[in-house]
């Protein structure tokens, strides 16, 4: 038992490779456990983050027990936001590179072991934008809110199109070299046996000749 | 990247997804049987969705029997099963709300990774409000329009997912290639190098001994 709670279960979970992913999931969290959540997050767009666990018995306050501890770490490794010991929070920051962004949570270890229910919002790109507040700044109505909204999804799927576009072009790149590759290394290789062949048989012959048996 | 696949041990806990937003995009790792849960609020909407197995393990021995994937309705009945496949779409129409369940199976026990993506698309239609509302038809037309869009989104998830796996398998073929290459060409010098070596050992001794 104190091994598995030493052995750090780490379910990692990708999230979204889209910036402009969205997800709000549960998952459950054992206590002495941990579970890492990591989402591909594109430089300079806005990512928000809540958390909270999700109170078992709607009647009674939340138990002491149930809290846990929480960080999120950039692709580099630096730490942006942590916190110990409780049952809900967020964190928002705008993404300064490319790459996975990982936040990882985990309870301690209680002797009877405790599941608990975390509920994590984490939104990047288009989705982190605070909807209501546009819409109370510039009255807009609904529908105008609605059709910006489109109109910003059509502009992360484009994003998205030059995206993949460039990264068929750095696959194309790839297999030529791979190709080019191959081609010189058989001719290499040709070129190493016929030498090796010639050495053996030089070395053979001065040796017989030595030894005076040809 | 690969450090995110190395972190297995163990036992996997389920992951419920609570249905906030109708997207939810995220990479499982299996080692026997992991389900994934989406709460469908109203019937008709359509479910639709892919996957793509990322992991290595399934290319490097090419007889995988590769995943188990099969959709369960709140009912319980099974509306979709796919045996052995590496990635696949999908897309239904709920035949009622409530907690449908994706689950996965991997027959072998080495974990593999899955990346997965599930839209709930909803158009508001008569049917779901109350007696005095009314559904604007505008607010229709841009219902569907945004699930038009989310049908590209989905399937732009869907080829980026096959993109990055191709890209693995390109990536470890350049590997392979070049050192298979010089693994062998050591291997023929060293065979070359110790059959000179054994030749001169058996002429070695005088030749009047009639060792050959």
């Amino acid at each position: 038992m104190i091994l598995r709670s030493v052995i750090m279960v780490v379910v990692v979970v990708v999230v979204g490779i889209l910036s402009s992913a969205s997800q709000a999931l549960r998952f459950e969290l054992q206590s002495g456990h941990t579970k890492c959540i990591s989402e591909d997050i594109k430089s300079n767009s806005m990512t928000v983050g809540k958390y909270h666990v999700v109170n078992p018995n709607e009647a009674y306050p939340l138990p002491d027990s149930l809290k846990f501890a929480v960080r999120v770490t950039s692709p580099q490794g630096n730490s942006l936001h942590t916190a110990e010991k409780v049952e809900t929070g967020q964190f928002a920051f705008t993404a300064a590179e490319d790459g996975d962004y990982m936040a990882c949570f985990w309870a301690e270890d209680h002797s009877p072991q405790i599941i608990m229910t975390v509920d994590f919002d984490w939104r990047s790109g288009v989705q982190a934008m605070d909807w209501s507040n546009v819409a109370k700044k510039g009255q807009v109505d609904v529908m105008e809110l609605e059709l910006k909204k489109l109109y910003d999804t059509v502009t992360s799927i484009h994003e998205e199109m030059f995206y993949l576009r460039e990264r068929e072009e750095e696959m194309q790149a790839l297999n030529q070299a791979t190709t080019s590759k191959m081609f010189w290394l058989s001719f290499l290789s040709l070129f190493l046996c016929l030498s090796v062949a010639g050495i053996q048989f030089w070395h053979l012959k001065t040796f017989f000749e030595k030894k005076k048996l040809i | 990247m690969e450090r995110k696949w190395r972190k297995i041990s163990g036992l996997i806990g389920l992951l419920l997804l609570n249905f906030m937003n109708n997207v939810s995009s995220l990479s499982l790792t299996i080692t026997k049987v992991e389900c994934v849960y989406e709460i469908v609020r109203f019937e008709g909407d359509i479910v639709s969705g892919n996957f793509v197995v990322v992991d290595h393990h399934i290319f490097w021995s090419s007889d995988h029997p590769g995943i188990d994937f099969s959709i369960t309705s709140p009912g319980g009945d099974i509306l979709h099963n796919l045996k052995g496949t590496s990635g696949d779409k999908f897309s239904f129409k709920a035949p009622r709300s409530g907690l449908y369940q994706f689950c996965f199976h991997n027959p072998l026990s080495t974990p593999e990774t899955i990346a997965l993506y599930i839209h709930i698309g909803h158009i508001p239609n008569e049917h779901n409000l109350a007696k005095n509302e009314h559904v604007d038809p505008i607010n229709v037309k841009i219902a569907e329009l945004r699930e038009a869009l989310e049908a590209v989104t989905t399937e732009q998830k869907y080829l980026k997912a096959r993109d990055a796996v191709h890209r693995r398998t390109n990536e470890s073929t350049k590997k392979r290639v070049i050192g298979y290459t010089v693994g062998e060409y050591i291997l023929l010098t060293i065979a070359s190098v110790l059959q000179v070596v054994y030749i001169r050992r058996l002429f070695s001794k005088s030749v009047g001994y009639n060792r050959i």
